[in-house]
């Protein structure tokens, strides 16, 4: 894998974006995650149709057909080669009947230049042809001449151990339409394997793209990147990437990296994903929800497109599982398997010999230990969440001062590493280890304190010693009360054999596991829980449903979820009016489906008009599709919280969300220095300005489909309360009732789970009544992020949720009950009037 | 609350106790049977007694238990027999799902959602198995104390009489084993053989146990100075290269070979079985096999030159007396 690493970073790509697809305690976090900007990136990747007619005179091959456009639609009953035969001479005929292209042959004809492509036949070209090809002095895929710095790259390219096994790799390509791949992390397949397919589907003579999806938007970004430079050329050319919030291909695209999210959201326009001819699904070990959807689609498609070719790619070695499901049929053997090692060293693996009272404390000791007494070579410690990394940091640090002088240590030097630390100093682990102090003393090493993210998606070199408290925090999703929060559980045995590897990189390592074997064997699960089983499923069926699967309950899920855990999707799409009670899509439910946002956003978003309030709410949505905006240092809380307070309004934590965002907004304005201005606020700039950029995005669907953007005069007294009620549209099933009027705790309605209001909130006279973002399950039971709101709105804009009969006993269903009695008196003296 | 109130025994505490009631007198009845009237007195007492524990404000810790006890409430009832009907359910009934089976094309799906456990503190993994494992042991081991003690409280004297014999015995078996040890070793000598270099197997069953317990009891000794000498170093690979010989030797990390102790840790059934025989039957053992080798009477302390051992009263100890 070559996320991270240095040597094929770029300043300008947010290369540290992966941002806490596991360390935050929110979906929506989360999915925001997948948002990056897109104006710079926009403005980085010019369209170059302009220039296309130039650039042909020294294409070998031009391209004449959008990538898109060429969608072979009726040849899908054809035999594959059939078909491409007859696409690629009517590529072929049509370039000759064409009279603006007619010079095109002619300099052809004069220049004698000839493509090693063209000797090469679709599906079934040799490694020596390919190999040939890459040799050629000219870019077979741009006809521009190779740089020098090509084939520099192409040197260490045929160094990775898959290169070894390209000819197995065709062979077997030509011969099966599913493929397993197994390769360990370094084995290059990342970066090598869709290149492999590219010299083989020769997608410029079909017109068909070769995709490659990652789980993460970083991954996706900067393998891109990679391998634009491994085949020299431009990224967002022939080499592009395509993450939510962020296309940048154009329309010479044949290679295309993409989250797993994004190929299935392309899904939905086009069932039978017809404009690919090899789709390959890359680390699909890790089994993200996106990519088990995928698969079961694949396989679906694979039914019907004998012509499309699919490669799953995993880096463990369970590759039986994917096997046996990708058998398509009962009577067919499984699909082949190509296993390549990888570049690993042996790993020793210590464990204690006693369970540990303190994890933390016992890792903390555990790197002074080393430090002391191992010789060189760096640290990875794996902890679970940022205050704990900091904490751990904090307390080497102080401890190997000592030890400097004390005991003559060498340096160490300590770096955090979590996603919602800022990118350059997520860029800092890839720093030297410090020099010893003195030419043979102990020696200098860096010590990296990181969250599972340094688990599979990123390779530092150098690191020879793993210690690992068997602890990360997992996404965790339960049906019966909706909970849904992040969770620090134990790893599983997969986990921990991957994390010991990670020692095995450079030269054998050693692992230091701070459990006891016993544990090891009894407790930790063999596998962690696919995402589909620890996940909120209402947006994954929603999709479902769009895409026109009927029948859910027996959808050919690799791992299928628990019935309850879809039955509350399903009740949960119907009470946002997504689905009919027959389970059909409705309309809403279909335009929901058109935002890359969870239902409930979605659905909050397009009623918003109604409420006259969508500006706001559109705000809104982006700023809690965004991580934090509110930045809270250890060292100046007082301050931050004085600075927040500023844009604080007493009604709710939304409202002084959306009162953050104007300010910011104006301060752009007036001309200021925006960052300055978020840094004197304690705001976070990336957050807003990504937030800022969602809201775009948001806003370009939203004119799509023609929802109206309307606001309330900000001098009219309804302008806060619109807004309120408008958060109900979405957000009626987050609502939460106080127990008793001097209490703090409150009941969620209909899950009655005992919750108290966030430390972070704003509201100073928290209603009867509030509606909450998030639930936060830690040791406490938290709702995050909360207004005011009256509880006579819940009746009025959501009747059938709060249809009382519905409830049980209790005293949410007392209240409730008093509630529409007074209401009922109210409007009878209305009438009565 | 009243149920108390009319045991006379606690009465005595209860000022307002009405010792005048009819009731007072009347056998306590279970609070599960036909419920006993109460005095406006009574219920206004517990009324404000019940007004005040409403009023007070919960603690941190009840709270949380609360809390968690609604959450474990919600996380053991299956949603699919709620009522009134789930529409999602209804939904998935339409799609041909019962209940009771699980999703996707074949049976393997999971059932259940998986389980939500936090984590409290800070504690590795295993400590809390290895806790619950502990207090488990102890409860068990109360269990058979209890057992036993009922038993021996029967024949307390019969059983410290046992135990005064068995003790002796054991002493006795040692002494023997001594002799024994002492014997074989000199004759072994005579013959030219270091029977101290011999594997522990080879010695005789009957004193090898003796030479074990001594053998292992040094290794604990030795083991619990290495390890002294050895907190710095509690990573399992130290080695530290500034040492030469004779600082590992000075620091006790040089492994000197004990050539018996080879074996020690390995399976010995014979032993096993040897130790398996009671006490008289070991000494019998042991005893026989000093007379018949060594012409030695335990019993008179002597070793007679010939195997006719004249002058020894018999085999048994009572013969001696």
């Amino acid at each position: 894998m070559l996320i991270g690493r240095p040597g094929c970073s770029s300043p300008h790509s947010p290369k540290f974006w992966w941002k806490l697809r596991t360390c935050l305690p929110n979906k929506k976090v989360a999915a925001a995650l997948r948002t990056v900007s897109t104006g710079q990136a926009q403005q980085r990747s010019p369209r170059r149709s302009i220039l296309f007619f130039a650039e042909s005179f020294t294409r070998p091959l031009p391209r004449l057909d959008s990538p898109f456009g060429m969608a072979d639609q009726k040849g899908t009953k054809r035999s594959s080669v059939e078909s491409d035969a007859q696409e690629s001479k009517r590529i072929k005929t049509d370039e000759r009947n064409n009279p603006y292209l007619a010079h095109l042959n002619m300099d052809g004809a004069n220049d004698g230049f000839k493509s090693p492509l063209d000797d090469m036949e679709r599906h079934s070209t040799t490694a020596l042809q390919a190999a040939k090809a890459e040799d050629s002095d000219v870019n077979p895929w741009t006809g521009k001449p190779h740089s020098e710095n090509y084939f520099k790259i192409l040197r260490t390219r045929r160094d990775l151990p898959v290169s070894k096994q390209r000819a197995e790799f065709l062979e077997l390509y030509h011969k099966t339409q599913i493929l397993v791949f197994v390769g360990e992390t370094g084995s290059g397949k990342t970066t090598q394997i869709p290149q492999y397919v590219l010299y083989d589907e020769l997608p410029h003579q079909t017109g068909k793209l070769i995709a490659c999806t990652q789980p993460r938007r970083v991954a996706a970004m900067s393998v891109a990147q990679r391998v634009a430079d491994e085949l020299d050329v431009e990224l967002g050319q022939e080499v592009g990437y395509s993450i939510r919030f962020e296309n940048r291909t154009g329309p010479k695209t044949l290679l295309k990296y993409m989250t797993d999210g994004q190929l299935l959201r392309e899904s939905m326009h086009d069932p039978n994903m017809s404009r690919y001819s090899c789709i390959i699904l890359d680390e699909a070990h890790e089994r993200t929800l996106a990519t088990d959807i995928l698969m079961a689609l694949l396989k679906d498609i694979a039914h019907r497109r004998s012509d499309l070719k699919i490669i799953v790619m995993s880096a463990t070695l369970d590759a039986q599982k994917f096997q046996s499901y990708f058998s398509l049929r009962k009577e067919d053997p499984p699909a082949p398997l190509l296993a390549v090692p990888g570049r690993t060293h042996p790993v020793e693996i210590f464990y204690t010999p006693e369970p540990e009272r303190d994890y933390v404390e016992a890792a903390v000791r555990t790197v002074l230990q080393i430090h002391a007494v191992e010789p060189e070579g760096d640290i990875l410690l794996f902890l679970t969440g940022e205050e704990e990394i900091e904490d751990a940091c904090r307390r080497i640090s102080l401890e190997v001062d000592d030890m400097v002088r004390e005991s003559d240590a060498g340096p160490l030097a300590i770096y955090p590493l979590y996603g919602t630390l800022p990118p350059h100093q997520q860029q800092k682990i890839f720093d030297k280890a410090p020099a010893s102090f003195r030419k043979g003393g102990r020696p200098g090493r860096k010590c990296i304190v990181a969250t599972n993210i340094a688990e599979t998606s990123l390779t530092i070199d150098g690191i020879v010693y793993v210690v690992d408290p068997g602890f990360s925090k997992q996404k965790i999703y339960n049906p019966r009360s909706r909970v849904e929060s992040l969770l620090v559980s134990p790893i599983s045995k997969a986990s921990a054999q991957q994390r010991a590897g990670r020692a095995g990189r450079t030269r054998p390592g050693k692992c230091f596991r701070l459990y006891t074997e016993k544990a090891f064997k009894k407790e930790l699960i063999e596998q962690t829980y696919p995402e589909i089983l620890r996940s909120n499923l209402s947006n994954t069926i929603l999709e479902l449903k769009k895409l026109g699967v009927e029948d859910l309950v027996h959808f050919d899920f690799m791992d299928p979820p628990a019935p309850e855990t879809m039955m509350r999707a399903l009740e949960e799409l119907n009470y946002l009016a997504c689905l009919d009670d027959d389970g059909g899509l409705t309309k809403l439910g279909s335009l929901a489906s058109e935002f890359p946002l969870d239902p409930a956003l979605a659905v909050m978003l397009i009623s918003s008009p109604e409420f006259y309030c969508s500006n706001e709410i559109l705000s809104i949505t982006s700023l809690l599709s965004v991580p934090q905006i509110w930045i809270r240092p250890n060292n100046n809380r007082k301050r931050a919280d004085e600075m927040k307070a500023q844009f604080a309004h007493p009604d709710g934590d939304h409202l002084t969300l959306l009162n953050a965002y104007h300010a910011y907004k104006g301060a752009e304005q007036n001309g200021e220095d925006v960052k300055k201005w978020c840094h004197e606020h304690f705001l976070s700039y990336r957050h807003l300005s990504s937030a800022d950029n969602v809201r775009a995005q948001l806003k370009r669907i939203m004119e799509t489909n023609e929802i109206e953007l309307v606001s309330t005069p900000f001098n009219n007294k309804e302008y806060y309360t619109n807004i309120r009620r408008a958060l109900l549209a979405g957000f009626f099933m987050q609502v939460a009732m106080k127990e008793s009027s001097n209490s703090k705790i409150y009941k969620t309605v209909k899950d009655d789970q005992m919750v108290m209001i966030h430390p972070s909130t704003v509201v100073s006279s928290p209603y009867d009544w509030v509606v909450y973002n998030e639930f936060v399950l830690t040791t406490k039971q938290y709702i995050r992020t909360v207004t005011n709101i009256r509880p006579e709105w819940l009746l009025e804009i959501a009747p059938v949720y709060y249809d009382i009969d519905t409830f049980e006993k209790g005293e949410i269903k007392s209240a409730l009950t008093r509630l529409t009695e007074k209401v009922k008196r109210r409007q009878a003296m209305k009438g009565g009037r | 609350m009243s149920a108390t109130n009319n045991r006379p025994a606690q009465g005595e505490e209860e000022e307002e106790d009405d010792y005048m009631s009819p009731l007072f007198l009347a056998p306590p009845t279970t609070s599960s049977s036909v419920p006993i009237k109460e005095s406006s007195l009574q219920r206004r007492l517990r009324l404000k007694r019940e007004a005040e524990a409403r009023g007070r404000p919960k603690s941190k810790a009840e709270l949380a238990q609360e809390a968690e006890l609604q959450r474990e409430k919600a996380h053991s009832t299956s949603l699919l027999s709620s009522k009134p009907q789930s529409k999602g359910l209804a939904m998935m009934a339409k799609m041909g799902f019962k209940p009771g089976s699980t999703l996707g094309s074949s049976t393997s799906g999971s059932a259940e959602p998986i389980r939500v456990s936090i984590k409290e503190g800070k504690e590795g993994i295993g400590l809390e198995s290895e806790r619950k494992r502990k207090l488990r042991e102890l409860v068990e081991n109360m269990e058979k104390t209890e057992k036993k003690q009922k038993v021996e409280a029967v024949d307390y004297r019969e059983r410290m009489r046992k135990e005064r014999e068995e003790q002796r015995l054991e002493g006795q078996i040692r002494g023997a084993q001594k002799v024994a040890e002492g014997l074989d070793t000199d004759r072994s000598k005579e013959k030219g053989e270091d029977i101290q270099k011999k594997l522990l197997r080879s010695l005789p069953v009957l004193w090898r146990g003796l030479v074990k317990a001594r053998e292992e009891n040094e290794r604990d000794k030795r083991m619990r100075r290495d390890l002294e000498q050895h907190a710095m170093s509690r990573l399992p690979t130290y080695d530290d290269e500034d040492e030469d010989n004779d600082d590992k030797k000075a620091l006790g990390k040089k492994q000197t070979v004990y050539e018996m102790s080879e074996d020690l840790d390995e399976e010995d059934k014979e032993l096993d079985e040897f130790n398996g025989l009671t006490a008289e039957e070991k000494l019998k053992r042991l005893v026989d096999y000093l007379r018949e080798e060594h012409h030695y009477c335990f019993w008179c302390k002597f070793q007679y030159p010939d195997e006719k051992m004249e002058g020894c009263p018999g085999l048994t100890e009572e013969e001696h007396d």
